[in-house]
């Protein structure tokens, strides 16, 4: 801070008008695409104006109803699947990483080994075996396949996220309730957890965000389109109709677009602090 | 208390351990080990899905190094796509973040806008929109167009495709951004003033306290997003629309993975493919610990 006193305007200046042009350059995109979806097809690539000429709204109502299935659908199977793996993680993750934090037990530093090397395994190896089990349980096609292992704590990053906030946790909070006779599962339940809530919070909106924009998952296990996530559909629409209805079709992305986006306005501080402290690649 | 109540008492932390670990055991398992090593089976198998795995030896591997033209386009193809995207990414992340560390008023603001490319880019919906930026009438070719260039059709032309992905890789390097920032700002602060005292410019303060202060951050950056760039599939997908083209020029090798497994039902070929990625990382991996020592700085 003494350094930006010191530091001569032209030269703040320079770095400011630098930075708004780099972010103006990286934006733009996102920018033009939302201006497209509300212009008329015609004029979305004539220019790469950010002003439609005339205001046409007509892509939302044709992109939403653009599949024999509409978006809602999509929506709500997407938004279903992204709770239900927020609600398996948060519950699986949590007890293994208090297992492995809190807990005494012989084994323990295996596991937290193990745990670490599952996640330099790339998930094309256990793909194709996954496949051929769900295939036979009959859950190809349904929620299933997406969803089950969540509760499985598969996501052994949220394992590790989690790990490293419980061991900041004081040791004296869990010897205090031993003495008053709690046992694990309080301790776990009523002390931990409820110390946690940013570490869980930044677990689920990650978790929340992964699984909304997956796309491979979905892609090999649901094939009725009722049963489509939104990326499914975008992918569909641009396979189908899309191809002539550009405006429908960034209509539709831009909406597709839009849970995260809010994440990101509500929950920046805890996004950008588990980026920075996890070291996570998005 | 009797012997055998301490020793309960001894041994319920040691059940309990492993009650709270129940559901990662199933995983671990039923879905990890057990499926990793069903995969290195079916890896000397030919399994269609339909009949049962018949037994090959060596016979995938083989065709695989020495008889599959596809598999050397997608190797190369996809190393390509690291050697020009992970360099890329991480010197905009890195000079980005430098700037912003100079105690500019607005950080929040910038980090933020940076930052959202990396939050949105792997959806869909932002693949979708790269085909249209870099198609022949597309954003970037009406902005090239103010400058009299009439610009090809970037993503249709083989010579370009890839570019294309790269682009949209490099634009996404908010988060190592955010990464390289939380580590610029653990940097001691009293190197840089003595360094200005003896009269160091700020370009070799850079090159000499800041990047090699930095090495652990940078270590760490270059083998998480060259894993994670060995292992893209979304943008190639729908740039593609899922073949990979034109002629291969955006066949990354988890495409092509997911082509033989699901496209063409050959799920011991898969398996063995993706064997070999699993040995290209590790092979990532070692070498990047093996040469740490030669140019990580830890402060010790």
């Amino acid at each position: 801070m003494i350094e930006r006193a010191r530091r001569p305007w032209p030269r703040s200046l320079a770095y400011h008008i630098v930075l708004c042009a780099a972010s103006l350059v990286m934006l733009y995109p996102l920018l033009w695409m939302f201006a497209s979806s509300l212009k008329p097809n015609a004029e979305i690539f004539e220019t790469f104006s950010l002003f439609p000429e005339h205001w046409d709204f007509s892509a939302y109502s044709r992109g939403w109803n653009g599949l024999q299935v509409s978006f809602g659908q999509f929506f709500w199977n997407s938004l279903l699947i992204s709770m239900l793996s927020v609600t398996g993680n948060l519950i699986s993750c949590s007890l293994a990483a208090y297992a492995v934090s809190r807990m005494r037990f012989p084994g323990r530093n295996i596991c937290f080994s193990l745990m670490l090397m599952t996640l330099m395994i790339p998930y094309q190896v256990t793909l194709v075996p996954q496949y051929i089990l769900f295939l036979n349980l009959d859950w190809v096609n349904s929620f299933l396949p997406l969803v089950v292992p969540k509760f499985m704590a598969v996501d052994a990053f949220f394992i590790f996220l989690l790990t490293q906030f419980f061991r900041g946790l004081p040791r004296e909070l869990d010897e205090a309730a031993v003495m008053d006779g709690c046992g694990p599962w309080r301790i776990y339940w009523k002390i931990i957890l409820p110390l946690s809530v940013p570490a869980l919070a930044t677990a689920a909106i990650f978790t929340f965000i992964f699984t909304w924009d997956d796309f491979f998952g979905p892609l090999i296990y649901l094939s009725d389109v009722e049963n489509f996530t939104v990326q499914l559909g975008l992918r569909g629409f641009l396979d189908s109709g899309g191809q002539s209805d550009w405006g429908a079709m960034f209509a539709m992305a831009v909406l597709t677009l839009l849970p995260v986006l809010a994440l990101f306005v509500f929950f920046q501080r805890l996004l950008i602090q588990g980026i920075a402290t996890t070291g996570m690649k998005r | 208390m009797s012997v055998t109540a301490q020793i309960i008492r001894r041994r319920r932390p040691s059940l309990a351990g492993y009650v709270f670990l129940l559901p990662w055991l199933l995983g671990f398992f039923g879905l990890t080990l057990g499926p990793a090593l069903a995969s290195l089976y079916l890896s000397f198998t030919n399994y269609d899905l339909i009949g049962t795995p018949h037994w090959v030896g060596l016979e995938n591997y083989v065709r695989i190094m020495t008889a599959d033209s596809k598999v050397a386009d997608s190797v190369h193809v996809t190393l390509l796509y690291v050697a020009m995207s992970v360099p890329l990414k991480l010197g905009f992340a890195l000079a980005i973040a430098v700037v912003l560390n100079k105690g500019i008023s607005g950080l929040p603001i910038y980090r933020a806008l940076f930052y959202l490319p990396s939050l949105l880019g792997a959806s869909v919906a932002i693949a979708t929109l790269w085909r249209k930026v870099f198609a022949g009438d597309g954003l970037l070719n009406h902005v090239l167009l103010v400058f009299g260039i009439h610009g090809p059709s970037w993503v249709s032309d083989p010579n370009t495709a890839l570019y294309t992905l790269v682009a949209l890789s490099v634009w996404q390097f908010g988060s190592p951004m955010i990464i390289f920032l939380a580590g610029l700002r653990q940097l001691p602060q009293d190197l840089f003033e003595a360094a200005s005292i003896d009269g160091a410019t700020p370009r070799q303060q850079f090159w000499r306290i800041t990047v090699p202060m930095l090495t652990p951050v940078i270590f760490f950056n270059v083998v998480v997003q060259t894993i994670d760039a060995l292992k893209a599939f979304t943008p190639a997908f729908i740039v593609s629309g899922g073949s990979g083209g034109p002629i291969n020029s955006t066949l990354f090798y988890t495409l092509y993975l997911y082509q033989e497994a699901f496209g063409y039902l050959r799920m011991g070929y898969a398996a063995a493919l993706a064997w070999l990625l699993v040995l290209a990382i590790v092979a990532v991996t070692a070498v990047a610990f093996v040469t740490e020592r030669l140019w990580v700085h830890y402060d010790d």
